[in-house]
Order: structure tokens, then sequence, then C-alpha cells
């Protein structure tokens, strides 16, 4: 009986031991990342979808990085009181700057998910169309030609070789072509055309123009916004939604446009529109011009109207607005805040803000008006009036800042981790054209007579890039 | 491993015993008469030991002739010579700090005498007689080299705790806290998804119980913490609670009272006081009871604690017990065990960094210059702070337990194994409630608006649990002894938060379900630990002690290419005034101790949990999946480890009356851990890497005199100096990175300079009204390179004084409310006339720099004791101030950075003075019946 108790024990204590599953009981090492693996990723159906709509919203945090730079370095905007950049206002372009090294960071981000996107993810995705593949080969491609737009020169690859501009426009190119043999659409077109463009390719630029019209003549792509789980839109926490700092002013010629970005809901921030129609017209109007085609150029701008005329208007209550300067935020007097404050003369640009809501456009507004249209001739006077409405249309859109021929630098991360790169190389000196250079720090200036209600902008940007239209660093066409 | 498993046979059969003669038999007692239980009684020499049981009675079996050696922790150990009488009565005074046993960092208790690490001990004493309401509050200025800065003044705040200066850019300096052998929650940051409150950071350290506490010990990096392991190179505060003594039960109720009020030495406007400060109310009861028979003793205290702070909205509740008891299960086998329950309550005003701060929108010129400003809109910003103090709603909760199981087991004469096995459990609940109303007040949403109030909730439970085994053998061999300790310890931390916020809600509630749109978030931090360790402390004639060992350590925060990591200690001591020849000297009558020491140990600090892994995201972007890359990985990703070289001298003088002790220390972070960015071109996110190195070094002085000392008068002065050199040897390739502040004027690591040194353009005058602009120029360090504390202790018969302070000197900080004064154009103090408007403040971000030099008077006290009474055993009465006195440089407070601390658990410069009220003073009076 002894014996039976005694096996009985040790059989008991035997099984005890053998049972592995017991073992996860007092097994405390075991820990699991919770987060996803490539294998999570790859492979699964419809991944490439969920793969596209990453990568649109790195392009929303990239533009949120690179409007920032572009409003603040370009006329438009100036920074009266923020943690914003703190540089670009005075044209002060670092290698050490780290919200150029997060604008280039970012745009690279974009470069990589689309590589991966057409290489990885979508082969793999037994639900992958050519409408995706498109898109994927389409974002190649835009974040080719933003580098092309803001650096002088860039890595296309990690730590690759430093492209220059025109190289980075002409891969884009590539890309935007590889989507549009996918998916013909007027973005595609369009972005091939702006490609085109900015290369000074103009009849490449006026035939993609006019293929991205004839596909929609009045197509918009945006990069959009989630208030609720991010990114939410910068621009608008810097136009609008700020706190007791954080304060954006727009030159007062471009009070009227101010703020493109204002709140909408909870759960949704205003989108940035980066591809729209109106863009192919002026492309089209200033390549028309440069041929001495007056009539077409206006039959252009009046398309221009006709399309800006259906956009989007929003009511804004803008009575929390202050329009003040660095050493006052809050002081309305040093700025025009009335609309019977008259700008270099011209009268309307300047709304009341405190007098009920104000009517702002949000995709596309313009003080162009049709008879300035029907007077327009082909000469300097008729460029400039492309220029002031591109500045206009574009606004807190980052295009100003190209248009006025200045490129960011390399960041100091990458001149000292690439051994292609050397500081002092091209592209780790900012390329910012001698006659912008030259008013850098007047760009944002004004004088301001509030006595008799009259403001003026202490340089006219526009007619400076008329007046060197010859230089290869801005207006492409001449 | 293996070679090291085969040491521990060999060095345990160094053991030899006396040949037993008789047997003698005596007591133990305490300076009072009281038993002492558990006291050492040793054949000096040999390992033929007992322990006296709990009337303090030991039987030992020696011959004539022979010593006995009858210690104790925290009393002097006495030698007897054994005649011919068969009993001894032996008192034993309090040790003085030269004698004492240590238990933290050495895996069981060695003599203090014998070990080449230095540590800071607070006692009972100590602790009960200071108001401190946390653990780092306690610390601070009674620890002689310790670094430790309140970050604010609000409840439940975070500090930024350094001895050795500041070894990783990747964690907070923070020490392991260890409770009864077990680690408790140390987070002395904002968990990662708490609320946006500006930098108002809470704290685990304070709700760690303090109400029970038998004595504090403090090792610092390096040899001193080899032992632990992963995540000591900071450091380790160990605490031991009380477990009650053998003999009368004892009671005591003690009750606390007094005024809290705000610190307005700092402010720029007398106006910011008038709005916000108010002083309050204080209030704690503490119950406590102990005692215990010769099987089993106790210890329970409560707590209950209430003040309304000294502004117009904080309020702090904290419900406390804790209960410690031993037991004697056999004559060879003892149980140990302590635990405790913290209930705090808390609320918060926004802080610095957010444009809700009320505080810093008045110091930081955001309502204008409020010296100048009209009577009329005074008021009216005096009745929106009111209306905002009223609607501002942000809560925090935490329950906390924490439970120590200890196991002795006396396996043979020389052999005693302990298991010590335990959790700590901490939730945290941090609530934010914007309501329509506080929005309307903000200006933040037009008047009239009701549907767009948020709630945002974070719960955050943080797990650990510490399981250590060891085996500890005492032999001698001639004129040598041995002491060999092999153990195991293991320890694991799971943290986990869950953030759901609603949107869009109407006021007058606070549960989500109320709130139309619903989000949520989470954040898991998950890491096993574990170690073997082996430490070898052999006596030489008893006056020089060497020290070897280390531990195997490995964690799951480590990649796939690491492997464990072996952390060596070694250490020599060298007591010269034990020898005979000294005692014997006229030397010793003037320099009556001396002990040399030097050592050499490993510690390490690993990186945040699954940041070894490659991972990608799917985020929710619109209401669509969206993938994006993630963390990018790294598989050699390691522990940094700190190695330190120390060497140090303590003399004793008249007695030991004057005590002196001087330690200089190197310590190199190898392998450190640095997250500078990726290079832009690869678009990937920053990743941690071990690719830096940092040094630290200096010196730590301290000196103690017992200036008075007869049978009414005792007066004891302590004074200490410490300095710290650091710097970054090495960037690794990478460039220099920003880890705190703005990018403009920011804390940065690079390469030749102190770690989170100051950075930004600096204007300097050219002598004809231009300026030249320096970007990147160094504006100072951000750790004050000297540092110390001082303190004095009085006591008459019955009447006791104290009071200490600390300082800090040759270290910078930027006055961020100084620059946004600046920037709104209300305040150019000191900035030249003929740069004012001419440039963005941003390119003279120098003039916003000073000297964070402090010398501040932590506590100052007085208690009384009337003694026994008809009822009472005992009525003491007491009252402390504390924070009573500041000196500074200018209109800052060098120590409120709340708003520097960035990431949970992240490394913190705290250079940056930014719109954070400071530590309160507090005027409290004590009364204290015992029974």
């Amino acid at each position: 009986m002894k014996k039976n108790i005694i096996t009985y024990i040790a059989a008991v204590f035997l099984i005890s031991g053998c049972n592995s599953d017991f073992s996860d009981v007092v097994d405390f090492k075991q820990v699991t990342n919770p987060n996803l693996s490539e294998g999570s990723v790859v492979g699964l159906p419809n991944s490439s979808a969920l793969w596209k709509s990453g990568i649109e919203r790195e392009i929303s945090r990239t533009l949120n990085e690179i409007l920032i730079l572009a409003e603040l370095g370009s006329d438009n905007y100036v920074n009266i009181q923020t943690y914003f950049s703190q540089f670009m206002d005075n044209m002060d372009i670092r290698t050490t700057d780290p919200d150029i090294r997060d604008t280039q960071n970012e745009i690279a981000r974009v470069m990589r998910m689309a590589e991966y996107g057409i290489a990885t993810v979508g082969p793999n995705d037994p639900d992958y169309s050519a409408v995706t593949e498109a898109e994927f080969n389409f974002y190649l491609g835009y974040a080719r030609m933003l580098a092309g737009m803001y650096f002088s020169k860039l890595p296309q690859e990690t730590l690759g070789v430093p492209v220059t501009s025109d190289d980075l426009y002409a891969n884009a190119i590539t890309s935007f072509n590889a989507a549009i043999s996918l998916n013909p659409s007027a973005e595609y077109h369009l972005a091939k055309a702006r490609a085109n463009y900015y290369l000074g390719n103009k009849s490449e630029a006026v035939a993609a123009a006019t293929a991205a019209i004839s596909a929609d003549d009045d197509f918009l792509r945006s990069a959009e916004y989630d208030e609720l789980e991010g990114p939410s839109n910068t621009m608008e926490d810097a136009l609008y939604e700020r706190g007791t700092f954080d304060d954006f002013q727009p030159l007062p010629s471009l009070d009227f446009l101010d703020p493109k970005y204002s709140f909408v809901d909870a759960n949704v921030d205003p989108s940035v529109h980066y591809l729209k129609a109106e863009e192919a017209y002026l492309i089209l109007a200033e390549a028309h011009l440069s041929d001495g085609n007056v009539a077409a150029a206006q039959q252009n701008l009046t398309s221009l109207l006709a399309l800006v005329a259906t956009r989007d208007v929003r009511e804004v209550d803008d009575s929390g607005e202050t329009r003040g300067n660095q050493s006052n935020a809050v002081d309305d007097s040093t700025r025009p805040s009335s609309s019977e404050v008259t700008v270099n003369g011209r009268s309307g640009l300047i709304l009341d803000r405190d007098n009920g809501d104000v009517s702002i456009p949000s995709v596309s507004g313009t003080s162009l008006t049709a008879s300035e249209i029907a007077a327009m001739g082909a000469d300097d006077a008729g460029l400039a009036l492309i220029y002031r409405t591109r500045q206009e249309i574009f606004i807190a859109e980052g295009i100003r800042f190209v248009d006025m021929g200045i490129k960011l630098v390399i960041n100091e991360n990458e001149i000292l981790q690439n051994e292609n790169i050397s500081d002092g190389d091209a592209g780790t000196v900012a390329v910012v054209p001698s006659f912008i250079d030259a008013v850098k720090n007047d760009l944002d200036g004004i004088t301001f007579d509030a006595a008799n209600n009259s403001a003026a902008t202490t340089v006219d940007v526009t007619a400076i890039l008329i007046q060197n239209k010859t230089s290869s660093s801005v207006v492409p066409f001449e | 491993m293996k070679k090291l498993l085969l040491l521990i046979p060999s060095l345990m059969i160094m053991s030899f015993s006396g040949w037993a003669q008789k047997t003698v038999t005596g007591s133990v007692l305490d300076e009072g008469g009281l038993p002492l239980p558990g006291a050492s009684v040793i054949e000096k020499g040999t390992s033929n030991g007992v322990s006296t049981d709990f009337d303090g009675n030991f039987s030992i079996e020696i011959s004539e002739g022979n010593i006995l050696e009858v210690s104790f922790i925290g009393y002097s150990s006495e030698l007897i010579t054994v005649g011919d009488q068969d009993n001894y009565s032996v008192t034993l005074n309090p040790s003085n700090e030269l004698e004492e046993i240590i238990v933290t960092g050495q895996g069981s208790g060695i003599e203090k005498r014998k070990l080449s690490t230095t540590v800071d001990v607070l006692n009972e004493k100590d602790i009960d007689k200071l108001p401190a309401r946390q653990i780092d509050q306690l610390l601070q200025s009674t620890t002689p080299s310790a670094q430790i800065r309140l970050s604010s003044g609000q409840p439940g705040t975070a500090s930024i705790i350094r001895t050795r200066g500041a070894l990783s850019a990747a964690t907070s300096s923070t020490p392991v806290v260890i409770v009864d052998g077990i680690r408790v929650d140390n987070l002395n940051s904002n968990p990662s998804l708490a609320q946006d409150t500006g930098g108002a950071d809470i704290s685990a350290l304070a709700d760690i119980p303090i109400e029970s506490i038998e004595r504090i010990e403090y090792i610092k990096g390096g040899a001193a913490t080899t032992l632990y392991g992963a995540d000591a190179a900071n450091g380790v505060i160990q605490i031991i609670t009380k477990k009650g003594k053998a003999g009368t039960s004892k009671v005591f109720f003690e009750t606390r009272l007094g005024s809290i009020r705000a610190t307005e030495d700092f402010l720029k406007y007398s106006r910011t006081a008038e709005a916000l400060f108010d002083p309050g109310l204080l209030n704690e009861y503490r119950i406590g009871m102990s005692g215990g028979t010769e099987v089993s003793t106790y210890n329970f205290s409560a707590s209950l604690y209430k003040d309304d702070s000294y502004n117009d909205l904080n309020e702090q509740i904290k419900r406390s017990f804790t209960f410690g008891l031993t037991r004697n299960i056999s004559d060879k086998l003892k149980y140990q065990a302590s635990m405790s329950y913290v209930n705090m309550d808390s609320n918060l005003d926004f802080n610095a960094n957010t444009s809700f701060s009320r505080f810093s929108g008045f110091e930081g010129g955001g309502r204008g210059d409020l010296d100048t400003m009209d009577d009329e809109t005074w008021q009216s910003e005096l009745e929106r702070s009111r209306n905002l103090a009223n609607t501002i709603d942000i809560t925090n909760r935490v329950n906390r337990f924490t439970a120590s199981n200890k196991f002795t087991y006396e396996a043979g004469k020389n052999i005693t194994a302990n298991f010590t096995t335990g959790v700590d459990f901490r939730s945290f609940v941090q609530q934010r409630n914007d309501t329509n109303e506080m929005q309307i007040y903000q200006g933040t949403i037009p008047a009239g608006s009701a549907d767009r109030a948020s709630l945002d909730r974070m719960i955050r439970n943080n797990f650990t649990l510490t399981t250590d085994f060891n085996l500890t053998h005492r032999g001698a061999l001639d004129n040598f002894e041995f002491v060999t300790i092999v153990g195991a310890q293991f320890f694991r931390k799971s943290d986990r938060q869950n953030l759901v916020s609603g949107s869009g809600g109407v006021d007058g509630s606070t549960s989500v379900n109320t709130f139309p749109t619903k989000t949520s978030t989470d954040f898991v931090l998950e890491n096993a630990n574990y170690g073997v360790y082996l430490l070898e402390n052999v006596g030489i004639y008893d006056v020089a002690f060497l020290e070897f060992g280390g531990r195997l350590d490995y964690n799951t925060a480590a990649g796939g290419n690491s492997s464990a990591i072996f952390l060596p200690k070694f250490g020599i001591t060298y007591n010269i005034s034990d020898h005979d020849f000294y005692e014997g000297s006229s030397i010793s009558n003037v320099v009556s101790s001396i002990k040399l020491r030097a050592n050499y140990g490993e510690a390490t600090n690993f990186a945040g949990a699954f940041s070894q892994d490659r991972t990608f995201a799917l985020e929710s972007f619109l209401g669509k999946p969206a993938f994006r890359f993630a963390n990018p990985g790294n598989p050699d990703l390691k522990s940094e480890t700190v190695q330190t070289s120390e060497i140090g001298l303590e003399l004793g003088f008249l007695d030991n009356r004057i005590n002196f002790s001087g330690t200089y220390y190197k310590g190199i972070t190898k392998d450190a851990l640095f997250t500078p960015s990726q290079p832009p071109s690869s678009g990937l996110l920053s990743q941690i890497q071990n690719i830096g190195e940092i040094e630290n070094s200096g010196v730590e002085l301290a000196i103690n005199a017992a200036v008075i000392q007869n049978d009414k008068h005792n007066l004891n002065l302590s004074l200490s100096y410490n300095t710290n050199e650091n710097t970054v040897t090495s960037m690794g390739g990478a460039a220099p990175f920003n880890v705190g502040g703005f990018s403009v004027i920011g804390s940065w690591v690079e390469e030749g300079q102190s770690l989170g040194y100051l950075r930004g353009t600096a204007a300097t005058p050219n002598g004809d009204g231009t300026y030249t602009f320096t970007p990147n120029e160094t504006l100072g360090k951000t750790f004050a390179p000297t540092f110390g504390s001082i303190s004095l202790n009085y006591s008459y018969d019955k009447f006791n004084f104290f009071a200490s302070g600390d300082y800090q000197m040759d270290g910078n900080i930027v006055d961020l409310s100084f620059l946004l004064r600046h920037l709104r154009g209300v305040d150019n103090t000191g900035i030249p006339d003929d740069l004012v408007g001419t440039t963005s403040p941003f390119n003279y971000v120098n003039y916003f720099t000073f000297e964070n030099d402090f010398f501040k008077i932590r506590n100052i006290g007085v208690t009384y004791n009337f003694g026994q009474t008809d009822i009472f055993s005992n009525i003491s009465v007491g009252f402390t101030a504390t924070n009573p006195f500041n000196w500074t440089t200018g209109l800052w407070d060098p120590e409120t950075t709340g708003s520097g601390i960035g990431t949970q658990n992240g490394f913190s410069s705290g250079g940056f003075y930014y719109g954070t009220e400071s530590a309160p003073r507090t005027f409290i009076t004590s009364i204290r019946f015992e029974f």
C-alpha cells in the first residue's frame, strides 16, 4: 500500500513536471510587443489600400512642415509671436534648422513609403489594383517634385548622392508618366505640368496643363486633416486656432484671403488643396502671355475667374483675430484692420473682422477682376498680374516661396552621416536670388498710416520678380 | 558562468568553527536597557556565532580567553573577552557612521566599515521630524551628495534627482526605489498618455508612503549598485519600513496642523499673487501601534492628510496605511512582511507650456504689463482668473499597493538563505474636463458655445514584480574572513496606459458616454530583467577588505543580436585606524579613525521596452485605417553601461566627534543611448542607438561635527560640497540633437559639451551700436556643477532645534517667462536699447540666460518632548517651517523647471524657468501622544 502511495505521489509530481503548459505560470520573462510587425502588413488582403491611406496621411504631415517654412519665408506671412520656425522670416536658412530637417525627412518618408508600396506592399496584396499602383507612382513623383521645389539638391535614396532640383523634377515626371499610364487623371497631368513649368519646359507644361483641364476642369486634390486623431492642420493653428501665441499675420494686400484655413468641426481640420485646376489655367495663361498670345491668356484667366467663383467660401467668425506686431501682438493699431484702409492704393483688401462673420475663400480667392483681364497686355504689367494672382490663389499653399526662387539646404544630420555630402557642397548652401536677398528683411515690412487709412508694403515682391524675370531662378517661361 | 558557480562551494569550504569549551549565556540590550532581538554574537575571527532571541538572550559555546563580537544593525559592535564568568550583559550603543550595517546593494547585510562604497543613511529620527510629503522632498538637503529639485509647487510634482551628474541622454536620472527589497514604481515624470497640462508633471515618487520608515539607504551608482544591474546606474534608494519590536505595545497619535503659503519671491508682478495665491490649511492625523512577542512583532500606522494648497485651485488629499510584521516560524526560518496602501487625490492647474496657464499668462506678459494695467482692466483680469479657477478641472487619483515578503533561513551555522518577493501596483487616473464654460473664459471658443466640451481620462496601471534569492556564507580562516553572497534576481515591470477622450459635449457630465465623439489610445511598456550575482568580501586581519564580484544581466529591452552583459565590481577598503598599533598610538587621540577605499563597478540603464523592434503603425486617419512605418528597430540595442571608479578617504577626529568623508569619482557611460535624428534621406523616425559616450567626474566632500557634546547640550553641524564635471565625449558620428526647450534656445546633446547644455543665438555688442549674432552659441550648463547641503541640529535636554538647506552654483538657466514678456513688449529689463526692435529676440537669447545659483533653507524646526506623564509615555510637540528662505541670483527659481520634463521617464535638463509656481512654504505644528 505504502509503495502504491509513493508510486502515486511520484507519478503526480512527474506528470506535473512534464506538463510544459504549467511552466507559463512561473515564466515571467515573456514579453510581447503589442505593435505591428512587417508580417502583419505585407501580404494582408487590401493592405495596399491601407498603405495608400498611410501615404496620404504622410503627405498631410509633409505639407504641415513645408507650409510653415514656405509661407514665412515668402512675403505672404510674418510671424509675430510664434514658436513655429524662428528663422525663416529673416530668410535665415541654416543646415542646423530642425524644421528644415523635418521637412527633408518628411519628403523622404513619402518617397520611402511610395517605394515600399510599389515594391513590397502592392505586389503582395491580392487586392492590388492599377488605380492604387498609379497612386503609389504619383506619390513617389509628388515627393520628388516637392524635393525639387524646395531644395536645390537632395538625396533621392537613403544616404544617396544628392540630386539636383532639375533632375528631381525630371524623375518626378517619370513617376507621373508611370501613374498616367496606369490611370490617366487630371491631377497626375497637372503634377506633370507643374514639374515641367518649374523646369521651364513650356510646351510640355502647356500640354500637360491642357490634358489636365481636358480630363477635369475643376478638379481638386487635397491633403486632408484629422482634427480628432491627427495630423491636424498646422497652418490652421497658425492662422486661426491659436492660443495666446502662434500668430501669423498676412501681408495687408492678402488680408482678404486670411484665414484660408479655419475651424471646421471637432473631427476634421480644413484641407490643403495641393493640386487644383486653377494652376493649369495660370500655367497656360503665363505660357500664352510669354508667347505674346494675350487673347489666349485672357481666356485662361477668365476661365480661372469662373472657376474661382465656383469654389467654396466659408463664413468665418474671426472676431478673435488681432492685427498686431511683434512688440504687441494684441494691439490692433499696428496693422490695418479696417475695410477703409487702402493697401498700396488699392481698396477692398482689408476686412472688418469685428462686425460679424467674414467671407473667406477656402480653396481659391483673388482680387483679379474681369476688367483687369480685359486691360492686360503682353507686357510686364500683364505678367505681374499673373504673378499677383498666383500669390493670391496659392496663399497658404507654399507656392509663392518656390516662385521666389528660394531653396532650402540639406540638413547637418545628412551632411554628417552621408558620405556623398560635405559641408559647403551645393545643396548645403541656401539659394536665395540676389534680388530677393537684397530685400529679405523687408519682405514683410509695411507702413501703416492709421489716421489716413493708408497702408503700404515696403517692397513689392511681384514687381521684383518681374523685373528679374530673366533670372534662371524665377519666372520659368521668361 | 560555470567558473563562477564553481567558486562558490570552494569559498564555502573555507569555513572554520571554533571548538566548544563552555557555554556562555547573556543578553544584549540597547542604550535604553531594552532587549535587542536578532543581535549577532560571534566568536571573533571564526564563523561560530548565534543570534539573540526576542528577549535579547543568547547562548554560545566558546573557550575562555576568546573574544565575543556582539553586533546589531545601527549599533556599535562590542568585543567581550570571555573570562571565567558564564553570563554577560552587553549594552550596545547606537553606532556612529563608520560601523553601520548596510543591506542595500549587498545582497545581504555587511558592515559599512567593510565597504568601499559610500552610502547616505537617513534614520527614523531624522525622518519623523521632517514635514515632507514625498520621498524626494524628504531627501532634499538631508543627503549630502544628491541634487534634488522639485520641479513645481503643485501637488505630487515630479522632481529632478541627480547624484553623480547626468549619466544618460535617454532616461531620467531618478534612482531605483526599493521598499523592503521590492522595486516600486519610480516614474518621475508624466506618463506617456498624461494630459497636456503644460508640464505640471505628476510623479510616482509622490505617493510612496513615508509614514512608517525605519531607515533610508541611498547608494549612488557605480560599484554600489552593480548587483542591481539594469536600470541602477543612477543609484538606489532603499526604504526599510518599521516592523515593530518585541516588548510592550506602543501606540501613538499625532496631529499636524499648518498653513501653506505661496512662495512669492520669484514673481515679476505682485498682482499675480493677488490673482492666484490664497493661503491654505494643512491638516494631518496619524495613528500607529507597534509591539510584539518573542515570536512575532508588528507595526501599523495610518495617516489622513489634506491641504487646500497655496493657491485658489489646488487641493490634495492623501490616505495611507502601512503594516509590517516579523515572525519566527521556526528557530531557523524567519518571515518578514510589509504592506502599504496609499490613496492620493489632487487636482492641477495648467502649467507654463500651454496658453491655458493663468500663472504663465500673467508672469509671461500674456495678459499685458500688470504693473501698469489700469484698475478696471485688472478687475476684469481678476474676474477672468477666478472664473477659470472655478472651471479648470484636472484631477489625479492614485491607488497604490505595495507588498513585500522576505524569508530568511539559517541553513547552517554559516549559511543564510534569503528569499524576497513582492509586488507594487499603482493605478493612476488623470482626468481633464474642458467645459464649454472654461473654454469660453479662456477665449478659445466663442461665447454661447454649448457643445464644444471635451473630456480626457487616462488610466495608467503599473505593476512591478520583484524576486530575489541569495545565499550568504560567512567563514574565516586564520586572520581572513570571508563573506560570500551568491544570488539571482528578477524583476518585471508592466506599464499599461489607456486614454479615452470624448469631445463635442455639453457641460455637466464627466462620463465619456455623454460625449458624442469618442476616441481612445493605449500605451504599453513591458520589461523583464533577470540576472545572477556573486559578491565576495574578504576581510584581512579585520582591517582591510577586498570586494569583488559582479552580475550577469539580461533584459528583454535588448535587441536580438545582444547577449547578456557582465557587470563586474571590485573594491578595496583599508581601515588603518583599526590596527592595534594605531589604536595605541598618540595620534589616535586626534585622528581617531582613518579609512581608505577605492572601487570600480559597472551599472546600466536600459532603453525603453520594445524600442529594439522594427514596427509598423496602423493609424486612424479620417475614419480610415492607414499604415505607416513606426519604430525603425535596432537589433544591436543593448543597455548603456556606466563604468565608475572612485577613491575615497574617511577620517574621524577627536573620538569621531568630527567626521570627514572625501570621494573622487569618475563615471564613463559607454555605449550611451542616444536618439539622434536619422539621416533625413532615410525618412525614418529617430531610433535609439548605443552610439555615445558621456563622462562625469567630481569630488564629494562631507564633514559632520559634534560641536557640542555633553549631558545636556548637543550641537551637530553637517556640511557637504560636491562638484561634477559632465562632458559628452562622443556623439558616435551623429549630429547634435535637441533634448529640451526649443530649437532657438534649447537643451542640446553635443560632443565636447555638458549633457543638455544650453545653445542658442547670442548677440555681442561691437561697441558701435551694432551687434554680432552668433548662432548655436554655448550659453551654459543646465546642471549646476557645484552643489551641496548644510544642516544643523541642536538639542538641550528635551528640546531640539534643527535646520537644513542646500545650494548650487555655476550652472545656467533660461528665464523663458522673461523672454515671453520681452516678446510681448512688456519687459526690456537689461536688454540694450539699441538692440530692442532691431531683430528677433531669438537672436539674442543670451540676454535671457542667467546663472542658476541658489541657497535655500529647506527646513527649520523645533521639537520638545514632555516625557512620561500619568497617561502617556511621551508627549512631543513640534513646529516646522519648510522653504522659509531663498537666495537666488534673480527673479527666477532655478529649481522650478516643471515644463522641462519631456517624454515619459525621459532626460530632463531642467534648464528652463517657465511660468511655474515654486514649492510653497509650510508652517506646521505637530503634537504627538505616545501611550
